[in-house]
């Protein structure tokens, strides 16, 4: 469980005057839930990208608990990134041609041996986000289901945090209710905090706590009444 | 790792196709050239080995040397036969043999030669004997000739639309054991035959009144009553009839350059065979450079492509990478998977062309054995494992670069694209 802070960040791209992302404090206590939104252009991509690792960041720093992830070299930074967040993307960024159990372990395969037990956990994982046939390719799949497989890779490291990237903008109404509801089922009994980008109401409305993002700034930080 | 390439690999089904047929093509070529070269030079020099010193009338030296060596049909001008008799006497001669070319039987060429000379070829005869008579002859390992079978020789050969001699038929006696050498299509036969069909008798023997009858008597007025059963006769003197060259066995090098000053003369020419082909393999070892610079530009044509391949690879998977990446997986293992995928299709495209090389020189090599009966011996060198390790060392290289490089970018970035 990880408790995010960030301070002065400022992310600027080449060529543009006004910087994509400008925050001055944001806190996310371990094992919080944050529903980020905003228009397109707003800069949720570019926070996410920050939060993770995925670009470099130059000014400002961002705490994962004790590590200021912007400090770190780049190696070190995709170590922390596979070691303590877990990823969900919109276009699922699965690998065709594996199976569903072959995909959630890739990412600890690629770096190590698989210890029978991650595999265990890999198996009881796809029975929890409901995918019956492990060893089925995943480009057989549903585009709900594989959507679960992603998230069950996500937190087959038991992360300290899962940030998810406009999980069920792909989806249909049913299946993305589905995965909102997974998402936040397994953050809790991971105990792993949750950041997550969205405009679904639904997926928000299931979430603590809702920044709004506009020109790259927080327009505005309020928490929901959670439905029940 | 070895899933995901393959699962990599069975989607780019066409392209890594593609690529393998490409380097392999490539790299059949340059092994082809190499190892036919390679072949071509071993084999003639092997069929040279058995011919020290060849002495023949003033003309073409590479001429005489490629129709004693090769047995090609070409008309050699005739050396008087006291130079024969003159080296068969000659202290520094292990053994001097003439050889007469110009027939043939069924595309055979019919050599006029002496028992010392089958001898050098073949120490053992795989069956039968030596010519005894002036009718027997011994044929080479390659000649579909049995024992005892009739052997009607014609002047010439069959396309030069030549005539057949009707005055003898020679008798199989014996075969050669195989010398991998153009002697192994021949068929040898006693010089004096030879003579004696072509009407060529020594002097003191010459009466002008047989002629004269035989010249009534024979179809071909050149040619003269042949006595099949008549023993074989090996000794030669100043009367003995020309012949188109002389295989000189010395007894030492020293008496080889001795005898070769010696022979070099106004009317008579003496070589070594093995440095005439030298000469020739210089010219063909120019050929050879011309095709390995083709082969070479071919490969860094084939380079190039290559890398555009993997820069081209590394590309469509920018967003692999990227996920890659995202996901946990570490630089080296992402490395390893792209360019390892990379790697092993060219080290299959290579393996491939090495082979398909291989099989070409050695169709072109039987292809060539079958028409000259020289063995081509298709065989890698040394030298060759050096060329193998820098083409797979730059093969690697090519596959790694490119990986590297990707890494540059930020996974968001790649993400993107």
């Amino acid at each position: 469980m990880l408790a995010l802070d960030i301070a002065d960040l400022t992310m600027r791209f080449t060529g543009l005057d006004a910087p994509v992302l400008s925050i001055e404090r944001l806190h996310l206590p371990a094992g919080g839930q944050l529903a980020v939104t905003g228009a397109s252009g707003s800069g949720k991509s570019t926070l996410v990208n920050a939060v993770t690792g995925l670009e470099t960041v130059t000014n400002g720093t961002i705490r994962w608990g004790e590590t200021d992830i912007a400090r770190l070299a780049v190696s070190r930074r995709d170590a922390f990134r596979a070691a303590h967040i877990g990823l969900v993307m919109q276009d699922f960024h699965l690998f065709p041609g594996l199976s569903a159990l072959e995909n959630v372990v890739l990412p600890v395969r690629l770096s190590r041996r698989l210890r029978p037990a991650e595999r265990e956990r890999a198996l009881e994982l796809l029975d929890t986000v409901g995918i019956a046939r492990h060893d089925q390719t995943v480009e057989t799949l549903s585009r709900g289901e594989m959507q679960r497989v992603a998230v069950a890779r996500a937190v087959l490291a038991r992360p300290g945090v899962i940030v998810a990237d406009e999980p069920t903008a792909s989806l249909d109404a049913g299946a993305g209710k589905g995965i909102a509801d997974l998402l936040v089922q397994l953050a809790e009994a991971e105990g792993a905090s949750l950041l997550v980008v969205t405009h679904d109401p639904v997926l928000m409305e299931r979430l603590g706590r809702r920044i709004e993002l506009a020109g790259g700034r927080i327009i505005e930080d309020r928490m929901e009444a959670r439905a029940a | 790792m070895i899933r995901f390439i393959l699962a990599d690999l069975r989607r780019y089904k066409a392209g890594a196709l593609a690529v393998i047929v490409l380097i392999a093509l490539s790299v059949a070529l340059s092994v082809t050239v190499t190892l036919q070269e390679r072949a071509v030079r071993l084999g003639s020099a092997r069929a040279a080995d058995k011919f020290d010193l060849l002495v023949g009338a003033a003309g073409s030296e590479t001429q005489l040397a490629l129709s004693a060596v090769f047995l090609q049909p070409s008309p050699l001008p005739l050396m008087s036969g006291g130079v024969l008799a003159k080296l068969s006497k000659d202290p520094r001669v292990e053994f001097a043999a003439p050889v007469g070319f110009g027939d043939s039987a069924d595309g055979h060429p019919v050599v006029g030669t002496t028992t010392p000379l089958v001898s050098a070829l073949s120490p053992v005869l795989s069956e039968g004997r030596l010519f005894a008579r002036l009718g027997d002859a011994v044929v080479g390992s390659d000649v579909p000739k049995r024992l005892g079978t009739q052997i009607k020789p014609m002047h010439g050969t069959a396309e030069e639309g030549g005539h057949t001699h009707t005055q003898i038929a020679y008798r199989v006696t014996g075969r050669m054991a195989a010398t991998g050498t153009a002697w192994d299509r021949a068929i040898l036969v006693p010089i004096r035959a030879v003579w004696q069909l072509h009407g060529m008798t020594p002097r003191e023997e010459h009466d002008p009144m047989e002629e004269a009858t035989e010249a009534d008597d024979h179809v071909h007025d050149q040619e003269a009553h042949v006595e099949s059963d008549a023993p074989v006769d090996e000794h030669f003197d100043a009367d003995t009839p020309g012949v188109p060259a002389v295989l000189v066995k010395p007894k030492t090098v020293a008496d080889a350059y001795r005898l070769r000053q010696d022979y070099r003369g106004e009317t008579t020419l003496a070589v070594f065979p093995g440095e005439v082909l030298t000469r020739l393999y210089a010219t063909l070892g120019d050929a050879r450079s011309l095709l390995l610079a083709i082969a070479t530009g071919t490969q860094a044509i084939v380079a190039a492509a290559v890398l555009l391949v993997a820069i081209m690879h590394i590309g469509t998977r920018q967003r692999q990478i990227g996920a890659l990446r995202a996901f946990g997986a570490p630089r080296r293992s992402i490395v390893a998977i792209v360019s390892g995928e990379l790697f092993v299709l060219f080290l299959t495209g290579f393996g491939l062309g090495i082979l398909i090389g291989q099989i070409a020189a050695r169709l072109i090599s039987a292809a060539l054995t079958a028409t000259t009966a020289v063995r081509m011996p298709v065989e890698f060198a040394r030298e060759d494992i050096f060329l193998a390790a820098w083409f797979v060392a730059l093969m690697m290289v090519i596959a790694i670069v490119p990986a590297l490089f990707s890494l540059r970018t930020s996974p968001a970035r790649a993400l993107r694209v």
